[in-house]
C-alpha cells in the first residue's frame, strides 16, 4: 500500500462515527478521491484545520487503487481559504466552486488544469471578495476544459455568426440558437453584450479580469448561462447555485 | 429470501438506520437484545418511546426539553441579559461542563452549510431575532464550531444582530489544552494569537 504525498483542495468533509471525518479532495496527482481521517474531529487531532473544506493542502495518502476510499496519513496546510467566511456570499460562491468540482470531475481523473484553475479562482475570491467574475471565469474554463462548451460565437442550428444579435439558450440541444432557429423550448434569451463578454476576458488572466474597477453589466447573464449548461451535463440542479441566487 | 428469520431481518434493518450503524454492528445489537432477559428489552422499547413522546423543542430556545420552557429558560438564577448560541442541543451540554456561564441559549439547530442545502432558512434564526428584538439581551455569545460551517454562521449572525444594538462575542479559538504548539497549524496558531488575552 503506497503512501504517496500529493497537493490537493478540500471540497468537503463528512463527519464517520464519533471522530473522523470523510474528505472528498482534488488531489494534483490522483485527481478526485475521498479518503479517511482517522481522529480528525477529536481535541488531540493531528489534522488541525488541514481537512476543513478549501484548504489547499499538501496531503500523505495510503493509496488502494481498488478501494473507493483511501486513508489520509497526514496533512498539512499550504494556503487556507478559512478567512473567506467573514462574508457570507464569498463563501456561498466558494462552496459552489467545491460542489461544482465534485460532481463535475470523475474519480482519480487527473486533471491538472483544472487543479490550478480551482485554486487560482479560490485565489482570487479571496482577494477581491466580489463573486461575478471569479465564478464566470471558473465555469467558462471548467466547461471549456472538460470540452462541453458550446460554441457561444454562432447558432447551433443554422451556423451563422451571432455578430452583434441575441442568442437564445436551446435547453435540450445545450446550445445556443438564434432568433430563426429557436424552438418554443428556447425562451431564454442571451443579450450580444453578454456574448461579447465572452471574447472580453477568454484572453485576459484571471488576475486582470478582477482586477477591472467594476463588473461588466451583463456578467451575471452570462454566468446563468453557464451555470445552466453545466447542470445540463450533471444531469442534475446544483444546490448552492439556488441559494447563491437568493443571496445576490 | 433473507439469512435470518423475519423478526430478527427486521431488527436489523432498523437498527442500521441509527447513525454509525452497519450490517456488522446492527447483527450484534440485534443478537445481544435476542439474547438479553425479556425485562431488559422491554425498558429499552419503553425508554425509547418515552424520549420520543416526552421530548420536545423548547419554545424559547428550541434545546430539546420535556417541560416547556425548558429548565434553562425558566430557571429565574440564569442571567437573562446574556445568550449564548449554539448549533446543536449536544453543543448546550458542552457548554454546561465548563460550569461557567450562568446564562441562556439559543439553539440553531445546524449552521450554514450551502454543500448541504442549509441556508440561513432551515436555522431557527427567526425566534432568535425575536428574542432579540426585546432588549433584555444584552450579550450574545456565539458558540458555534470552529469550521468553515461554523465560522460562516458566526459571522452572517453577528451581522444580522449588531444593528439590534445587542454586543455579539465569539467562543475563542486557538490551541486545545493538554496539546503542544509545535502540532498547531497556521489557522490555529493565527486565531489563537487573535484571541490573546492580557496577563
Amino acid at each position: 500500500m503506497p503512501l504517496i504525498e500529493t497537493e490537493a483542495i478540500v471540497l468537503r468533509t463528512h463527519r464517520l462515527g464519533e471522530a473522523d471525518k470523510i474528505a472528498s479532495l482534488l488531489t494534483r496527482q490522483l485527481g478526485r478521491l475521498r479518503a479517511v481521517a482517522k481522529g480528525a474531529l477529536s481535541r488531540r487531532g493531528r489534522y488541525g484545520a488541514s481537512l476543513e473544506p478549501l484548504s489547499y493542502i499538501k496531503v500523505w495518502i495510503y493509496d488502494r487503487e481498488n478501494r473507493d476510499l483511501q486513508r489520509v496519513g497526514s496533512a498539512e496546510i499550504l494556503e487556507s481559504f478559512f478567512e473567506m467566511q467573514g462574508d457570507y456570499r464569498v463563501q456561498l460562491a466558494a462552496q459552489y466552486l467545491a460542489e461544482v468540482s465534485e460532481r463535475f470531475l470523475p474519480d482519480r481523473e487527473v486533471n491538472e488544469r483544472v487543479f490550478r484553475l480551482l485554486l487560482v479562482v479560490l485565489r482570487a475570491l479571496k482577494r477581491s471578495g466580489e463573486i461575478n467574475r471569479p465564478l464566470l471565469f471558473f465555469d467558462y474554463w471548467l466547461l471549456r476544459l472538460g470540452g462541453f462548451l458550446p460554441d457561444l460565437s454562432r447558432c447551433m442550428g443554422c451556423q451563422k455568426s451571432f455578430a452583434g444579435q441575441d442568442g437564445f439558450y436551446d435547453p435540450v440541444a445545450v446550445a445556443l440558437v438564434c432568433e430563426n432557429c429557436r424552438t418554443g423550448a428556447s425562451t431564454e434569451r442571451v443579450s450580444a453584450s453578454a456574448l461579447g463578454l465572452v471574447e472580453l476576458f477568454r484572453r485576459t488572466r484571471i488576475e486582470q479580469w478582477i482586477e477591472k474597477e467594476s463588473s461588466p453589466p451583463c456578467t451575471q447573464e452570462l454566468r446563468r448561462l453557464l451555470e445552466q449548461i453545466i447542470e445540463a451535463h450533471l444531469e442534475k440542479k446544483l444546490t448552492t447555485r439556488a441559494l447563491l441566487a437568493d443571496a445576490i | 429470501m433473507s439469512e435470518y428469520a423475519a423478526p430478527l431481518a427486521r431488527l436489523i434493518e432498523e437498527l442500521k438506520h441509527l447513525p454509525g450503524i452497519g450490517q456488522k454492528s446492527a447483527q450484534r445489537i440485534a443478537f445481544h437484545l435476542e439474547r438479553a432477559p425479556r425485562e431488559d428489552v422491554q425498558r429499552l422499547a419503553e425508554a425509547l418511546l418515552d424520549a420520543k413522546d416526552k421530548i420536545r423543542l423548547c419554545s424559547v430556545c428550541n434545546n430539546l426539553t420535556e417541560s416547556d420552557p425548558c429548565e434553562y429558560c425558566s430557571d429565574p438564577r440564569r442571567d437573562p441579559e446574556l445568550l449564548c448560541v449554539v448549533e446543536t442541543p449536544f453543543n448546550v451540554i458542552s457548554v454546561e461542563k465548563a460550569h461557567e456561564f450562568r446564562g441562556r441559549y439559543h439553539v440553531l439547530h445546524g449552521a450554514l452549510s450551502p454543500l448541504q442545502g442549509i441556508g440561513p432558512e432551515q436555522l431557527k434564526l427567526k425566534s432568535l431575532i425575536d428574542r432579540l428584538k426585546d432588549g433584555t439581551v444584552r450579550e450574545m455569545i456565539v458558540a458555534t464550531s470552529p469550521t468553515v460551517e461554523g465560522e460562516a454562521t458566526a459571522v452572517y449572525l453577528a451581522r444580522l444582530v449588531k444593528p439590534l444594538g445587542v454586543k455579539v462575542s465569539r467562543i475563542a479559538m486557538g490551541i486545545p489544552v493538554g496539546s503542544d504548539l509545535e502540532f498547531a497549524d497556521e489557522v490555529t496558531m493565527l486565531r489563537a494569537l487573535e484571541g490573546r488575552r492580557e496577563m
